[in-house]
């Protein structure tokens, strides 16, 4: 069970990066906020993790991150979505469509 | 906040992660945000960064994850939309300017162009008044030194920034509100030794100069007091010992010969030290002696003097105390009369160096300041007439946009940034035309302009004509940029927006560009007025009579100073080159004097005369006393009223004669006084008989100044010969140019010793006397054409522009019959209708700016009926030309075509 929430959330980390960057351009922390906020406390994505999940996604060039400096503020890494992280963002989704449809039918579970 | 990045970058390194800086900058800034958040939450410092503490550790637990990664480039966004729009807006709307400004260059060119001149003028004037008037002298606490000018009460004579010995000596000795005293005074000497002689500026000084300027030799050591008596030491300048003595570090203790006298090397100057002039080449001591001299006489000094004044203490109180020490001196009696005229009660007045440097040109710069602002402000209306005049035709555009969601401030906006960009383009120019013009004033100014060194286009230059640049631009911007911003939609998006008017029928950008006209051509008024009076004054300053005939008259110093020339080896001289000058078929006359007019260097002489009849004061006479030679007063074509010039019979065994300018006689003979004898005891002879009057000459540059009496002796009579600097007048039959040669080879011939030193035409001394004159009058001419031409050629864009947009109404007005030179006569009379406004106006502030201008007025009065007929004439003529073309125009529109509203 350990091992299959772990991979679960894993899975879901990248889903959840995804999805909101191709929102827009975010930096770190506001991802980190975004995913505690939206889940509303649901997901509790352990913030230590996130970027190291960060620069994964980066070297398999699913996001690309620039530094950003404006005036008056210290400078920023802010990351955005590449076209292959694009399509895996449709992949993952579809993946987990199917997932819930299967959850669905099979435990009863529903999702939003 | 703690420092979380050097808190990280510790701990991963401490748990042997190695991490790019890139990643704990990243972190560092995830901490930062979090511990905001904690504290905004409303936790506590300590539990926040407990916080935070936990959330590194768990980073640093993870730290194999966060791996070693490429650097990325930092990117500078775009500011964001929220505070940076009214930069990126202005950026759009520099770009915008631009690609109207090539699109349609000529306006912004002229534009530029007018800017430009007006800028660079403005610019040159501001760095003459501010390097010779503002500039701080390069002397420490220089605003702590004051000169001293010393009078009589009741002073016949006005000798600026003198002072005489008595004075001097009675403040030294423990004055209060000084804390030093210097004498000094120039004199031009012959240096001999290596080389060929050379003629060079040397300063007699009291040793307390150095003190009082702080002035430390560079090599050597400066004399003392106690080498005031003997007085056989010199101080050189870093130029001099460069020049004649090549440097040599073994110059002190030698010797430098001036006027064949010896004098041992002391030290040398510092190469900065210039005083109390730039070509100051030596300094030597200078004794002030008692008024009292040992065989009983008296002894009159003349200096100029220089004190510091003790911290806290203003130059009325030095005044004071030195008036009141001067007035307790002895009094030299007759050596007084003589100097001043009176014996009068002594006034010393003291000034800061730097006004006393520069007072005699202080008035004419601020003249000439508020002349060229004046300039400049002409140049802004012109601009600011043109651009309200690209502001109206853009109506349409400006509606079209503000439709479109543009607001009123935005398209302000717009206008001011197009005005700012021509502004600033012409700034710059007009900064580069000062630069220009700055290489051309040291021709341009006169020899004696104080201060020529000190002009510089420095920051503070470049700041002001930077600052006028940016004003100027905003002035001529604000009125079209306001406009714009007032826009009447409806209207303006009407088809025709030129007939949108007020009940006097014009558009207000109309009438706003016919009062700024007005006011141009009112400002041309005055320049115009200015130079013309100051024109006028030099006209009649270069006709004025003087007393003597310049044409044709070449003059020169011969300087055979004392230690090298005997006065019969002088005179020998004189006489022989007199001789071989008349010998010449193209020498009309030639003659020698002691004083010639508008060369520098007076000899005065004080003597009583018995009372007139019934009056019981003897009369105090006070003369300057001139030695001439016979041919003297024909050489210079100086008339003789009564009896007779000098000639051949005046030798020094004959009876001695006299002969005095009519001021004299005026002043203190009787009537018909040729051929009787003078009733004194002059060079203790009782016998001087008066042989002659001759005509009053003006001896100095300022017209203005009354003649004084002068006493002319026969140089083979006079006791004190010709002195050290005879100087010669010789009268050619056509072109004294041709004589100079002559004249060199002349004095060579006969002793190479003798030198011959401002070598000048008459003429050519006139004409320099007058070069301020002539200056202020072809600045002020320049400026007043630079405004008439801003005025011709505004009116006449005025009123084209005027026509192009009444297109409408002048067709209706032809349609309904009106000949061609109908409408002719309605826009030249517009023309002239606005100048008439202008001159008037121009006019009333002429007037009450003439009297300022009096002070440099001669032979003409400040409401010279002349210039104030002249100049509206040739107002009214350059309108009446610039009016003619846009009105032919007119008169020559098809009213089909225009009506048809092509």
């Amino acid at each position: 069970m350990d091992t299959l929430a772990r991979e679960l959330k894993r899975g879901s980390a990248e889903l959840l990066i995804l999805a909101l960057l191709n929102e827009q351009e975010r930096h770190g922390y506001d991802l980190a906020r975004l995913i505690g906020e939206r889940s509303r406390g649901a997901i509790n994505f352990h913030v230590a993790s996130l970027y190291p999940t960060l620069y994964r996604m980066e070297d398999k060039g699913v996001i690309d991150g620039r530094w950003v400096e404006k005036a008056g503020q210290r400078r920023r890494r802010y990351y955005r979505l590449t076209p292959v992280g694009r399509k895996a963002l449709k992949n993952h989704r579809s993946v987990w469509e199917n997932f819930f449809e299967g959850l669905h039918l099979v435990a009863g579970i529903k999702h939003a | 906040m703690p420092n979380w990045r050097h808190d990280i970058s510790r701990r991963l390194e401490a748990a042997g992660h190695v991490v790019d800086i890139d990643i704990v900058e990243e972190l560092a800034h995830h901490a930062a945000t979090e511990y905001e958040a904690a504290r905004a939450e409303g936790l506590a410092t300590d539990a926040a960064t407990e916080r935070i503490d936990a959330l590194i550790a768990a980073w640093v637990a993870d730290g194999g994850r966060l791996r070693h990664r490429r650097r990325l480039p930092v990117t500078v966004l775009e500011t964001s939309p929220a505070t940076g729009s009214a930069a990126s807006g202005v950026r759009r709307d520099v770009r915008y300017a631009l690609r109207l400004v090539r699109r349609k260059p000529g306006p912004a060119l002229v534009a530029a162009l007018t800017m430009a001149l007006g800028v660079g003028a403005t610019t040159v004037l501001f760095s003459v008044t501010w390097g010779v008037l503002m500039r701080p002298l390069p002397w420490l606490d220089a605003d702590r030194l004051i000169r001293l000018a010393e009078t009589r009460q009741g002073a016949t004579r006005q000798m600026p920034h003198i002072m005489t010995n008595g004075s001097y000596l009675a403040w030294q000795n423990s004055p209060s509100t000084i804390s030093g005293l210097a004498a000094y005074r120039s004199r031009t000497v012959t240096s001999t030794g290596a080389g060929e002689p050379q003629r060079i500026q040397i300063t007699m000084t009291t040793a307390s100069l150095f003190p009082l300027m702080q002035a430390v030799p560079q090599r050597g050591a400066l004399f003392s007091k106690a080498d005031e008596a003997n007085g056989k030491v010199v101080v050189l300048s870093h130029g001099l010992w460069q020049r004649q003595f090549g440097g040599r570090i073994d110059v002190v203790g030698q010797v430098a010969h001036f006027d064949g006298e010896a004098y041992t090397i002391a030290g040398v100057m510092q190469p900065d030290f210039a005083f109390p002039e730039r070509d100051t080449q030596a300094w030597v001591p200078y004794m002030i002696r008692p008024t009292a001299t040992p065989d009983g006489g008296s002894w009159i000094q003349v200096f100029a003097a220089i004190a510091r004044l003790n911290p806290g203490a203003t130059p009325a109180q030095a005044a004071q105390e030195a008036t009141a020490r001067a007035r307790s001196a002895p009094d030299p009696g007759m050596a007084t009369m003589a100097v001043f005229g009176t014996k009068g009660a002594s006034d010393v007045r003291a000034q800061p160096v730097l006004e006393a440097l520069t007072s005699d040109v202080r008035e004419a710069l601020i003249v000439l300041l508020a002349a060229v602002g004046l300039l400049l402000v002409t140049a802004t209306g012109n601009i600011a007439s043109v651009q309200l005049a690209r502001a109206a035709t853009r109506r349409r555009e400006f509606a079209v946009r503000a439709a479109l969601g543009a607001g009123g401030g935005r398209l302000a906006r717009q206008v001011l940034v197009e005005s700012l960009i021509v502004g600033i383009a012409g700034g710059i120019a007009g900064l580069g035309i000062a630069a220009l013009l700055h290489r051309l004033l040291p021709a341009v100014l006169p020899a004696d302009f104080p201060r020529v060194d000190d002009i510089a286009i420095d920051w503070r230059v470049a700041a002001f004509s930077f600052a006028v640049t940016l004003s100027a631009s905003l002035a001529f911007g604000l009125a079209p940029a306001l406009q714009a911003g007032r826009l009447n939609l409806a209207s303006d998006l009407k088809e025709d927006a030129g007939a949108t008017g007020n009940r006097f029928g014009r558009s207000r950008t109309a009438m706003m560009r016919a009062v700024i006209m007005a006011s141009q051509v009112a400002l041309a008024c005055v320049l115009l007025v200015g130079a013309s009076l100051l024109i006028r004054t030099f006209v009649a300053l270069l006709n004025a009579d003087r007393g003597y005939d310049a044409s044709n008259v070449l003059t020169a110093v011969l300087a055979t100073p004392d230690g090298l020339f005997t006065a019969e080896r002088r005179a020998q001289l004189v006489t022989e080159t007199l001789a071989r000058l008349r010998a010449r078929p193209d020498v009309a006359s030639a003659g020698v004097s002691n004083a010639v007019p508008l060369v520098p260097g007076e000899a005065l002489m004080a003597f009583t005369l018995p009372p007139r009849p019934g009056e019981s004061d003897p009369i105090a006479v006070q003369t300057a006393v001139r030695v001439v030679s016979p041919g003297y007063f024909d050489a210079m074509g100086i008339a003789i009223v009564e009896g007779r010039a000098f000639d051949a019979r005046d030798t020094a065994t004959a009876r001695p004669v006299l002969i005095v300018n009519r001021a004299f006689a005026r002043k203190y003979l009787p009537a018909d006084p040729v051929g009787r004898r003078i009733p004194a005891n002059l060079y203790e002879r009782p016998d001087w008989e008066i042989a002659g009057i001759v005509d009053d000459i003006l001896m100095r540059p300022r017209l203005t100044e009354p003649v004084q009496p002068e006493l002319y002796l026969a140089y083979p009579q006079a006791p004190d010969g010709l002195g050290r600097e005879p100087i010669f007048a010789v009268r050619a039959d056509r072109d004294a140019e041709r004589l100079v040669d002559v004249l060199r080879d002349t004095i060579r011939t006969q002793d190479p010793a003798a030198t011959l030193e401002s070598v000048m035409t008459m003429e050519d001394r006139v004409m320099g006397s007058l070069a301020r004159p002539r200056l202020y009058a072809t600045v002020l001419a320049g400026f007043s054409a630079f405004a008439l031409a801003i005025a011709g050629v505004g009116l006449f864009g005025m009123l084209s522009y005027g026509v192009t947009q009444r297109s409408k109404e002048l067709g209706v007005r032809t349609a309904l019959g009106a000949q061609p030179r109908d409408i002719v006569r309605l826009v030249v009379g517009e023309g002239v209708l606005i100048t008439v406004v202008g001159t008037v106006a121009g006019l009333a502030i002429a007037l009450g700016l003439s009297t300022w201008l009096s002070a440099f007025l001669y032979g003409v009065a400040a409401r010279d009926a002349l210039t104030f007929t002249a100049v509206p004439g040739v107002l009214l003529l350059v309108a009446t030309v610039a009016s003619f073309v846009p009105a032919r125009r007119a008169s020559r529109m098809d009213p089909l075509s225009v009506l048809k509203g092509a």
